[in-house]
């Protein structure tokens, strides 16, 4: 009557429909919110509270989600200050916000209250592949994926791969982790569909990409860098109206400018006018984020700079700030991009002086 | 927690987290036998039932071995599936209304909305489902303090977390001898499921504490000490565990029960020749055992077990009722077997009293509680 958990087939895995599991998030977020007011509230609980917010804030494109669990990262090390799970929380909301080294040394620190190593080594290998110390993040999840090779260690691994480029490894092990799921969530596959998505796009298989992407807005319809990526890959395959469709909706929903950026550059190459109005709402948050947040919103706005915002010395000034602040293969193209832009505008000057 | 946040996967996803099991007989007609099944501990008032989970209530009738030792299960099993669709918005802008079925053993459905305090009617069927106060207390903070120092470590008054909170129910009042064969001592087992076309069990419960209170703690166990034993365990049968890990079940129960039993500094179960805690195998084959024979009764967790462990016929109807203070029951009969004072973990009743009239829990709580 019951299959064995180990021997099922998954074609179309069955997981709880996203609006549903956007309500439960909610009702999960409620509750402990409630829960932490009180006098006498539990680290435990205080870091649950601090995840949910920030899966909320990543299925959602909401920044304002991510401040949040970082204020409350914040204020939970200084209530807890001996408790090793605070500083884990910490690590994760700094990282979020790019803040490497600070999210390593508050690893280190959760270590030295008594966390161990494989606790704390998915949060060090995560921060790891960020910076692109890749084959330091590699020995870490395979060493967790030969250990247990449960669908979490083996869905690290394809991200892992299909950032650096690794398409059959990537591709192999996406197959083997859907086929280790063990739960109904939509979440984890839908994070697990973008992070292929993300990959087929580096490799420029539009169509994959595509795929992929949709996958993971059908999992989850409000998952909004989804729906954004999806928009961008049906943009430069001329499906503009589509595009549009998504971005309209991403833009007046979102606080993350890259949905008004991305709408700002279809719109302008469609020769709009409108898209003065979102680029000026974009360039007003991505000062505003940068301002806060600099590690975290420097590429972005880079790009933001280099297309539709048309500043290539300000996206310069971006790039050699995101540089320093992790040597990825993106940002090293990034940083040439904004240099080739800068010597096209230093070339046109030079000629109009001639 | 009774089986709150019992295990990995039911803290990665609550919707598919059994918290409770009750079965008792019908307080307002003895025809009838209640059977509840609760999901989603700390549910906030958007929580919906997932429409990917299958919620089943399994039941077998079941007689006391010739040996007086343990149960026999007959092999003829009666389920009863809930599902649930996705919620919908039918005026556009009021409350969102999510419909539920339940399939009963004869292959007939049940349609019900969820929330409606009325139910869903079929033939010797009631059926309700939705948002109602989580009916269990306990200091959980305590009990884990109990672990910590190897002491009873329980107040006079104690802090219960779940006060105040609220759970996804699902409750079938069912005319037992139409829809089921057999009885009248009926085993009862809750579970969730994946949907779909070769359904997985993610979780299931029979008695109350089984995975938290008496296999949760790794410290004691000889064999496995860094092994969650509670995801394994809920993937199993209840009716039929597999043979692969049931000695591993058996050292962390020995152990755990072992370890219960030493707290007053006596020993009121001796173990066997070979180690075995006399609950041991009993605990192992996990299903809520209801007489529905007998009349409605507000305390009879276990009395048909320690009937049977005594070897003397059970008074009551066993099975388990919503305001029974179960962990009190529990804590007692680990510790001392019934042979010395009630052990009290200093909380003693929920934020609010389930009622004797369906769907019995009470009501959702709309604010938060301190606890």
């Amino acid at each position: 009557m019951i299959a064995a958990t180990h021997m099922y087939d998954v074609t179309e895995l069955p997981a709880t429909d996203g609006t549903i599991a956007l309500l439960n998030l909610r009702a999960q977020i409620d509750s402990l919110e409630a829960d932490v007011r009180l006098v006498n509230s539990t680290v435990e609980s205080r870091v649950g509270l601090i995840e949910l917010i920030t899966l909320r804030g990543l299925i959602l494109g909401h920044i304002a989600d991510y401040q949040r669990a970082d204020e409350m990262a914040e204020q939970l090390v200084r209530d807890a200050a001996t408790d090793g799970a605070a500083f884990v929380a910490r690590a994760r909301t700094r990282a979020v916000f790019h803040r490497f080294t600070d999210a390593l040394d508050d690893i280190d620190r959760a270590e030295r209250l008594g966390l161990n190593a494989e606790t704390t080594n998915g949060d060090r290998a995560a921060i790891f592949q960020a910076l692109g110390r890749y084959d330091e993040a590699l020995a870490i999840r395979e060493e967790a994926a030969d250990r247990r090779a449960s669908f979490e260690n083996v869905a690290a691994l394809v991200g892992l791969y299909s950032e650096n480029g690794e398409i059959d490894a990537a591709e192999r092990l996406y197959a083997e982790s859907r086929r280790r799921y063990r739960g109904v969530s939509p979440f984890p596959l839908a994070l697990l569909d973008f992070q292929l998505g993300l990959m087929w796009m580096n490799e420029g298989r539009l169509d994959d990409a595509r795929t992929s992407f949709d996958a993971a807005r059908r999992r989850v319809p409000a998952y909004a860098p989804a729906q954004g990526h999806l928009a961008e890959v049906e943009a430069e395959l001329g499906e503009t109206e589509s595009a549009l469709a998504r971005l309209y909706s991403l833009a007046a929903s979102s606080d993350d400018p890259d949905y008004a950026a991305q709408l700002a550059r279809i719109l302008r190459d469609a020769g709009c006018s409108q898209f003065r109005h979102w680029c000026r709402l974009a360039a007003a948050r991505y000062d505003e984020l940068v301002a806060t947040h600099p590690e975290a919103f420097a590429d972005h706005a880079a790009e933001f700079w280099l297309a539709a915002g048309a500043n290539p010395d300000k996206a310069l000034r971006l790039a050699r700030m995101n540089i320093e602040i992790r040597k990825t293969p993106r940002a090293y193209d990034l940083l040439a991009r904004a240099v080739a832009a800068n010597e096209v505008v230093g070339a046109k000057v030079m000629k109009s002086h001639e | 927690m009774s089986d709150h946040i019992s295990g990995p996967r039911a803290i990665a996803d609550p919707v598919t987290d059994i918290t409770d099991v009750f079965a008792f007989p019908c307080p307002e007609s003895p025809r009838h036998l209640v059977l509840i099944m609760n999901v989603f501990p700390y549910a906030g008032a958007s929580a919906c039932f997932s429409d990917a989970v299958i919620y089943r209530l399994r039941v077998r009738s079941v007689s006391i071995a010739p040996n007086r030792r343990a149960f026999a299960v007959g092999a003829d099993e009666f389920t009863f599936d809930c599902t649930f669709d996705v919620p919908v918005n039918p005026d556009g802008g009021g409350e969102l209304v999510q419909q539920g079925r339940c399939k009963m053993p004869n292959g007939e459905t049940v349609l019900f909305r969820v929330n409606d305090e009325n139910g869903g009617k079929g033939e010797g069927l009631h059926v309700f489902a939705g948002q109602r106060s989580d009916p269990f207390f306990l200091d959980g903070p305590m009990a884990a303090q109990t672990l910590a120092t190897r002491q009873l470590a329980f107040k006079q008054v104690g802090s219960d977390r779940l006060y105040g909170k609220n759970v996804l129910g699902i409750v079938l009042k069912l005319d037992w001898g139409t829809l089921l064969k057999g009885g009248p001592m009926f085993a009862v087992v809750g579970e969730t499921l994946t949907s779909g076309k070769r359904p997985v069990r993610l979780e299931r419960v029979g008695r109350p504490e089984i995975k938290n209170i008496t296999l949760g703690a790794k410290i004691f166990d000889p064999v496995n000490r860094d092994l969650e034993i509670r995801d394994l365990y809920n993937n199993e049968d209840a009716f039929n565990l597999s043979e692969h890990y049931v000695g591993a079940y058996r050292a962390r129960l020995n152990a755990n029960l072992a370890f219960y039993d030493g707290l007053d500094g006596k020993t009121d179960w001796p173990l066997d020749e070979h180690g075995n805690h006399p609950l041991m195998e009993l605990l192992l084959k996990d299903y809520l055992v209801v007489d529905a024979s007998k009349p409605f009764c507000e305390t009879s967790y276990f009395e048909i077990e320690q009937a049977m462990l005594k070897e003397r016929a059970h008074i009551t109807c066993g099975g388990r009722w919503l305001n029974e203070d179960v962990v009190d029951s529990i804590l007692t009969l680990y510790v001392n077997a019934g042979n010395g004072p009630r052990i009290s973990d200093g909380v003693d009743g929920p934020i609010a009293w389930s009622s004797k009239v369906f769907p019995y829990m009470a009501p959702p709580n709309r604010t938060q509680a301190a606890s």
